[in-house]
């Protein structure tokens, strides 16, 4: 039985665990890998603290700070797949069938990737469509390929591509780019990437691999394909909150409703980072809202105890 | 009879590097093909794989694609 069960390994997942740790709150920290979405980040620039960090070195360094914590239990490799009310607590199934039990509940398990969703997505997935642009980028080395999305992730897999494919074409569903000013400009600048505003992927083309891509060009009012060997997807994500539904509030964006000042989302449970309706979605943001979620929870259980 | 052990991989792929990290941490012997750089790898890798997507990992033939740390023990035959 533990006081704290704390359900992700993001930069959210971590920090609680951190401060839970050297708070003496008796917790356990469920989760399938370390790092949340910066894992598979070329490069991390606004990781403050660090000029320059990849994603996978910066999870690396997260999971060693939390490792070195003493009394905190660390379940990784696993996922939570159900809780549970039991009493007045919660009893957590794990993937590896192991159940346990905590008083409260911090769920910092962050959003999964948006897919796209139209004909031939699914079945090209890892067929030339592609999730994670740094895995796979190597492997368009002279071929002709598409960005979906016009925000940061779509701009930095575009640019990170031009080491390798011939010609990338970003596609953007409005009339502008989303991402950093200094992302924007970088890709604007390079004579590999053609930026075809006001786009709607249609279908994605092909036999065993992908082949094209047939979208609506909203500007002309017209559909139009592309061919081409790959089509990178980064079109934003969609918050895991399923796992918890029954006991906190969501918005129409599935995003679980919170007390900003608290982090505070219903009886006896809490959630900080992406799964959350946190106006801004960045790792710096989710260390500090769950911060604040374990300062909150410490001073429940004191109250509780007087 | 040992397990015959490949990968496929790419160095900027983060669920690769984990792979092969957990090989290493099970004193498992793999090969490691880096299809950035190998066409004719790459090429076997299609083959095997009908995937354009890394890791892919042959294990006495036997084909698991992305970091699946139960599917891997599993067929490595590895006790947790």
């Amino acid at each position: 039985m533990y006081e704290l069960a704390i359900i992700g390994g993001g930069p959210a997942g971590v920090a609680a665990g951190v401060y839970a740790a050297r708070k003496k709150i008796k917790t356990v920290l469920i989760t399938d890998i370390f790092g949340g979405q910066s894992l598979v980040s070329e490069d991390v620039q606004n990781w403050i603290g660090e000029i320059s960090i990849r994603g996978e070195k910066l999870a690396k360094n997260m999971e060693a700070h939390l490792r070195v914590q003493e009394g905190i239990d660390i379940k990784s490799g696993v996922l939570a797949s159900a809780v549970k009310k039991f009493g007045d607590n919660f009893s957590l199934s794990l993937s590896n069938g192991e159940t346990l039990e905590a008083k409260y509940l911090l769920t910092t398990v962050g959003s999964k990737r948006r897919k796209l969703n139209i004909p031939g997505d699914q079945k090209f997935e890892g067929k030339g469509v592609v999730y994670c642009s740094t895995c796979d980028a190597p492997l368009f080395k002279g071929k002709t390929v598409a960005v979906v999305g016009g925000g940061n992730a779509g701009l930095e897999s575009a640019i990170d591509l031009t080491h390798y494919a011939t010609k990338i074409y970003l596609l953007v569903r409005s009339g502008a780019l989303r991402g950093d000013p200094i992302s924007q400009e970088k890709a604007t600048k390079s004579e590999k990437i053609e930026i075809l505003y006001n786009c709607e992927p249609k279908e994605i083309l092909g036999d065993m691999f992908v082949r094209g891509l047939k979208y609506l060009d909203k500007t002309a009012n017209e559909t139009k394909e592309l061919k081409l060997d790959g089509v990178f997807v980064e079109i934003g994500s969609i918050p895991n909150s399923d796992l918890i539904k029954d006991f906190v509030k969501i918005n129409e964006k599935g995003e679980i409703i919170t007390d900003p000042r608290t982090q505070k989302a219903g009886e006896n449970i809490w959630a900080a980072g992406d799964v959350t309706d946190v106006l801004y979605k960045q790792n710096n943001i989710s260390m500090g809202d769950a911060i604040k979620a374990v300062l909150n929870i410490y001073e429940t259980i004191h109250k509780g105890s007087k | 009879m040992p397990n015959k052990v490949t990968i496929y991989s790419t160095p900027t792929c983060v669920y690769c590097n984990m792979t092969k990290e957990f090989f290493k941490k099970n004193s498992v012997v793999y090969e490691d093909h880096n299809v950035a750089e190998d066409d004719d790898a790459r090429e076997e890798m299609i083959n095997k794989s009908q995937q354009l997507g890394v890791p892919v990992i042959d294990i006495n033939g036997k084909i698991i694609i992305g970091y699946d740390e139960a599917a891997l023990s599993k067929l490595l035959g590895l006790k947790k």
